[in-house]
């Protein structure tokens, strides 16, 4: 891709993650592959919250995997820091590796059901070897305290307790080793709408508190909003695009971001809603046999010959906002 | 078939035998409903004991009205949906109350004649398509067993009207699709021949439970718009069971809310977006990330929802509530806010409540 080169020759002194020309393929039977993720490049920065949005099969989720080296890519690297993480040792990255964490979706399916809280708690620091048996126990209840919940709670099982405080405790596990950053797959998903927003509050502490990362993945375009600095969008193992978050939900300048955008039901009464919608025809294809050119020219209402064609360049349209589009400009799509 | 609830813990409450039962909701207007639920409550026999799950819940449907049912998870909506059609296990389930459908008792229906009315006049949509779909018949054939359990209609013609019902919710291609199997279709195609299904009999009322949660939002976007269109085209009603509220919005002229197995108000959807009558209403409404608020301190509910065996004395969201105090000790009857919007709260002609704008 000749644009990653003007992308990285501006590359931003502490980036936490680079990721470059990054492949994720999964094989079929029959000698297809799955391109589940098929070539994203972007940096994550020390402090900020990236937000990842997209449908299912956008591969969002491949790659949230994949930065915390839960999936090897096929192609391309992924750096943190400045460290090249294919070219570190099994010891090596296990040390790098704490370092970076990830919180999954579903709360429950993510905790142990015959360990106790506490257990769940100082497993990471026993893979990790750290401190003594009193030590780990100490960090953990330090842990609980900041992730709001009682110590009490350290000696109960997962199913006694709700689906906010499991993912409370899940939360206080990976601090357990004071990771640096954190990817959030879906991690508001499964919870109820009344507790969602103390989630979300308590990752807007932690990150004030520890200054921690976060890559923060999911499909609910007002939680993006909501937590992250910047945020990209995927469609079909592809980045559409990426920029800050007032930017792209206010001037989004890909066609599938305004999409989007328009789709999302919004809680307003009738007459404060602006009829929009951009509706869209179809699903999203097939990642095993996606579209040439652009992978949204089959569903873009804008999609021309040369989208067929070529596929478009991961251009910097305005400042820090990067669109894949042949057709967009500064102030959106033209004709 | 169908596996009912998440309520289906025991326990034993006294809760019932403390409750006045004459709260029924009046009906807006004129207009006499197509569905009227009185009194409902429903309650699960378990090994040890019967967990109350529904207490009088009341509430109307008119011909032709898209009402919307919100709640967190555990508030008795799906229950209350799939008792409408008698769907709850007959063994466990205790049902008590009144259901009256187009002027007609449901509740006191022999099997044979509710077998009549489910699919016909009342139909379902449930969450996922994929198991309320049969994966070893076609579509086609599903459609026209669905046709022909109803109405005395020749194979080729009920075949003919399930290539119409396939092409009236949007199947590109209905022809050849008739005979395709439900795997072969997406998501959000197998969710369209569920409304296919639950329309191909030109139903008075759909109840649909969570109809597009498992799908992606501009495919969502289809859908509602789609059951919407076909409402408004056909003039059937429709029970929207839904916690999102945006869905409800956008598709609903009113809005019900459930807590705690009660419903603790009915208001026009506009009403109550913009001031709503009962304080969990609002909390749900505030704890909503909205895009033009970013950044700042997200509100939301403390606490959870109490289970059914340990509900408090009088109003069930007294602990969560900002504004309890004297008098929520006590049942909570509904209060007439204004003609069309009731609430389950004794403060709601005083509180100003905040809503979602």
């Amino acid at each position: 891709m000749s644009t990653t080169v003007s992308q990285s020759k501006q590359q931003h002194p502490q980036n936490i993650v680079t990721v470059d020309n990054l492949k994720i393929h999964f094989p079929l039977k029959g000698g297809q592959t799955v391109k589940a993720v098929d070539g994203v490049s972007f940096q994550i920065r020390a402090g900020e919250t990236l937000g990842i949005i997209g449908e299912s099969g956008s591969g969002k989720s491949t790659v949230g995997r994949a930065l915390v080296g839960l999936l090897k890519p096929t192609e391309g690297t992924l750096r943190y820091g400045e460290t090249d993480i294919s070219a570190l040792s099994a010891a090596e990255y296990k040390r790098l590796r704490k370092n970076y964490q990830i919180i999954f979706q579903d709360p429950h399916a993510a905790l142990n059901p015959r360990m106790t809280i506490l257990q769940s708690l100082v497993e990471p620091m026993e893979i990790q070897n750290e401190g003594t048996r009193e030590s780990r126990r100490k960090t953990a209840l330090a842990s609980l305290e900041r992730a709001g919940l009682a110590p009490e709670i350290a000696l109960r099982y997962p199913h006694e307790l709700s689906g906010g405080q499991k993912q409370r405790i899940n939360i206080a596990r990976a601090l357990t080793v004071h990771p640096q950053f954190i990817v959030c797959d879906e991690v508001v998903a499964a919870l109820d709408v009344s507790v969602r927003g103390s989630i979300l509050n308590l990752f807007a502490d932690l990150q004030e508190e520890l200054g921690l990362t976060y890559a923060f993945i999911t499909h609910d375009i007002s939680v993006v909003a909501h937590v992250s600095q910047r945020v990209a969008v995927m469609y079909l193992g592809n980045m559409m695009e990426l920029g800050p978050t007032d930017s792209v939900i206010e001037q989004p300048l890909h066609p599938y971001t305004q999409a989007l955008l328009s789709a999302e039901p919004r809680p307003v009464p009738s007459d404060m809603r602006e009829d929009r919608r951009i509706q869209l025809q179809g699903e999203i294809p097939s990642p095993a046999s996606p579209p040439s050119g652009c992978r949204f020219r089959t569903r873009c209402p804008y999609a021309t010959d040369r989208c067929k064609a070529d596929a478009p360049d991961w251009r910097e349209v305005a400042p820090e906002h990067w669109v894949s589009c042949h057709y967009t400009t500064p102030s959106g799509v033209e004709q | 078939m169908l596996v009912a609830s998440n309520n289906t813990a025991v326990g034993n409450s006294t809760r019932l035998a403390e409750r006045s039962t004459g709260d029924a909701q009046p009906v807006p207007g004129e207009v006499t409903p197509i569905l009227d639920v009185r009194n409902l409550s429903i309650s699960f026999r378990g090994r040890d004991g019967v967990t109350h799950v529904t207490h009088n819940v009341s509430f109307t449907v008119a011909p032709g009205e898209r009402v919307g049912v919100v709640g967190e998870s555990g508030c008795g909506k799906s229950v209350t949906g799939l008792s409408l059609l008698r769907l709850l296990p007959e063994r466990t389930a205790i049902i008590d109350g009144e259901i009256r459908f187009d002027g007609r008792d449901l509740m006191s229906m022999r099997p044979k004649e509710i077998r009549a009315i489910r699919g016909r006049d009342i139909s379902m949509i449930f969450q996922e398509p994929m198991t309320a779909l049969d994966p070893v018949f076609t579509v086609g054939q599903q459609l026209i067993e669905t046709l022909r359990a109803h109405y005395p209609v020749s194979q080729a013609e009920a075949r003919e009207q399930a290539v119409q019902a396939l092409k009236d919710v949007g199947i590109p291609s209905p022809e050849t699709r008739v005979d395709e199997y439900p795997h072969q279709f997406s998501g959000g195609m197998r969710q369209r021949v569920m409304i296919a299904m639950a329309l191909i009999c030109k139903p008075k009322l759909i109840i649909a439970d969570e109809p597009t949660t498992a799908l992606d939002v501009t495919v969502q976007a289809q859908i509602i718009d789609l059951l919407t269109e076909l409402s408004e085209n056909t003039g059937t009603a429709l029970l929207f069971i839904t916690h999102d509220l945006g869905v409800v919005a956008e598709t609903c002229s009113r809005m019900i809310t459930m807590y705690a197995g009660e419903v603790v108000e009915s208001s026009p959807v506009d009403d109550a977006l913009r001031r709503p009558g009962h304080p969990y209403t609002s909390g749900l409404l505030r704890s909503l990330p909205r895009l033009s608020d970013r950044g700042s301190r997200l509100p939301f509910i403390p606490g959870r929802v109490p289970s059914p065996h340990a509900l408090p004395e009088g109003c069930s969201f007294q602990d969560r509530c900002p504004h309890s105090g004297d008098g929520c000790e006590r049942y909570q009857a509904v209060v007439e806010i204004d003609p069309t919007r009731h609430a389950r709260c004794h403060k709601a002609k005083e509180l100003n409540l905040e809503g979602a704008v």
